[in-house]
């Protein structure tokens, strides 16, 4: 075959030499688990203070109004690293979180201030699509509440709200796979997450560029299959809405 | 009827400006309805109908002039509007039932939510009323099913489902096809033999002529001539009012 000689000659710096997953493919089984909860905990914990966010957004208060706008302005106009060094040394030097560890390789200590940050992050990019689900539900709608006797927050809450959020899922699902991106981030702050995992293979074997391809073909295979099924799902309702 | 001398609602010196009062949607409005009276609105495209209909239930905010509505001034800061609205009955052009609810839902949710019904008298009462429109087997339906006809009559007895004192209509049957104007114009006639006060934004003169108590002309902002129908369409007085006679006649 003439594929043999290359795979024979392979050098430690050629991309696929997968000889360190007998020994560190665990680290790779960790870094996806804590990965994935990294992503999915944060958008989740995101949802309320967006939700929040929007609202205070289009609420008429100026001030108000003021307040949800440099909050989403900050965090969507400095670098998540940033933000999370800050959070890290800043916020979380000040309250200490004890080095409880969970699911046996989660340390607390780390995980909480990182699932903060990026929820943090996260919070002001949720809260614009939020923002854009509620102003994308017809005037009418709030209109016929309104004028059935129904106050801000009853037409808010029934009528508005469950319209929008229907409208904004397949984004907020697209939120989660950004983050499942971006929260490799957090292995610069000793998150033992799969970035970290390819770092911690990289260094313990000296086969350097393979873990990180292993790492990149993981990202890939989560997020690219999963946006296909958001896409798809996103068509269906978009037919399922014409009426 | 007696009850007639009494006006249920009240309109004084009303106006209503858009884009820092460049544009007068509504100028120096005064009129008065009385209990049972079925009031038609009239005139152009523009000339401030639906403004004038939307204030009165405070959809738009008076830039000045006060609206009474069973005596309460609507336009007081420290009046609660939600409490007046739930006797003010409204239905729009475009229908604007809630599509991710049933129709049972469509028409259960305000008299539950605000407490005026229990979930089981409100069904019951749902059902009465669906069955009065001829539609008793749509309750569990979703909007999207229905036709336009039968969603706008089923807006209606959402309306209704409140047990208001009064019924606003902005434009009813303008967004349907021809051929649904009628069954729609029917569940209207029949509310409106009831004894239902109702104000009636139309284009619909037929109905304007056959329903209507008082017709009303408005042109760029103002109440221009009003009468009976056929004070208005026998016997037009203003040149505008005939002149837009002429073109819908
Ligand atoms: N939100 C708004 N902003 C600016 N101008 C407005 C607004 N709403 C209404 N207007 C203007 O106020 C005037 C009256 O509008 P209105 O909708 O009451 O007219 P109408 O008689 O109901 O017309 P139509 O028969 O077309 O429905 C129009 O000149 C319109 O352009
Ligand atoms: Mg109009």
């Amino acid at each position: 075959m003439w594929w043999s000689n290359l795979f024979k000659d392979m050098s430690p710096a050629s991309f696929f030499n997968f000889s360190f997953l007998p020994k560190y493919g665990q680290l790779f089984v960790q870094g996806v688990e804590y990965t994935l909860l990294l992503a999915v905990v944060s958008v989740a914990l995101a949802v309320i203070p967006a939700l929040v966010l929007a609202l205070m957004r289009l609420s008429k208060n100026k001030f108000i109004k003021g307040i949800a706008g440099a909050y989403i302005a900050v965090f969507r106009s400095t670098p998540l690293l940033v933000q999370l060094s800050i959070i890290y040394f800043g916020l979380f030097g000040v309250i200490q979180i004890p080095r409880i560890t969970i699911l046996g390789f989660v340390d607390l200590s780390r995980f909480i201030p990182g699932v903060v940050a990026l929820a943090l992050n996260s919070s002001a990019y949720v809260a614009e699509i939020f923002r854009g689900g509620i102003l994308a539900v017809d005037i009418g709608q709030t209109e016929a509440a309104r004028s059935l006797g129904l106050n801000k927050f009853a037409c808010m809450r029934f009528v508005v709200l469950p319209q929008a959020i229907k409208n904004v899922l397949p984004a907020i699902a697209n939120e989660i796979i950004t983050m499942v991106k971006e929260s490799s981030i957090c292995s610069m702050l000793g998150m033992a997450e799969l970035m970290f995992g390819a770092k911690a293979a990289a260094s313990a074997t000296y086969i350097t560029l393979a873990p990180y391809t292993l790492a990149a073909l993981i990202y890939f295979c989560i997020n690219y299959p999963a946006s296909k099924g958001i896409e798809a799902i996103e068509r269906r309702m978009r037919r399922g809405d014409k009426n | 009827m007696e009850t007639r001398t009494e006006p249920i609602i009240s309109v004084r010196n009303l106006v209503k400006t858009y884009n820092n009062g460049e544009i007068h949607a509504l100028d120096d409005c005064s009129i008065d309805i009385a209990k049972g009276e079925v009031v038609a609105i009239i005139g152009p495209s523009g000339s401030g109908k639906s403004t004038m209909l939307r204030s009165l239930n405070l959809l738009e905010e008076p830039t000045s002039g006060s609206i009474f509505f069973n005596g309460v001034n609507l336009s007081d800061k420290s009046v609660d509007i939600n409490l007046h609205r739930q006797k003010m009955g409204m239905v729009f052009q475009h229908f604007n039932l809630f599509p991710h609810m049933t129709v049972k839902k469509n028409i259960t949710l305000a008299p539950v939510h605000l407490k005026l019904k229990t979930q089981a008298e409100a069904d019951a009462m749902a059902e009465k009323l669906l069955k009065r429109i001829g539609l008793p087997d749509k309750a569990d339906e979703y909007p999207a099913m229905l036709s336009g006809g039968q969603k706008q009559r089923i807006a209606i007895i959402r309306a209704l489902a409140m047990e208001p004192d009064v019924m606003l209509f902005d434009e009813p049957t303008s967004a349907l096809d021809p051929e649904m104007v009628g069954e729609v114009l029917d569940v209207m006639k029949e509310l409106a033999h009831e004894g239902m006060t109702m104000v009636v934004v139309t284009h619909e003169m037929g109905f304007a002529r056959e329903v209507g108590d008082r017709v009303v002309f408005m042109d760029s902002g103002k109440i221009v001539e009003q009468g009976t129908p056929s004070e208005i369409f026998d016997n037009p007085q203003n040149p505008r009012l005939k002149d837009f006679l002429a073109k819908v006649l």
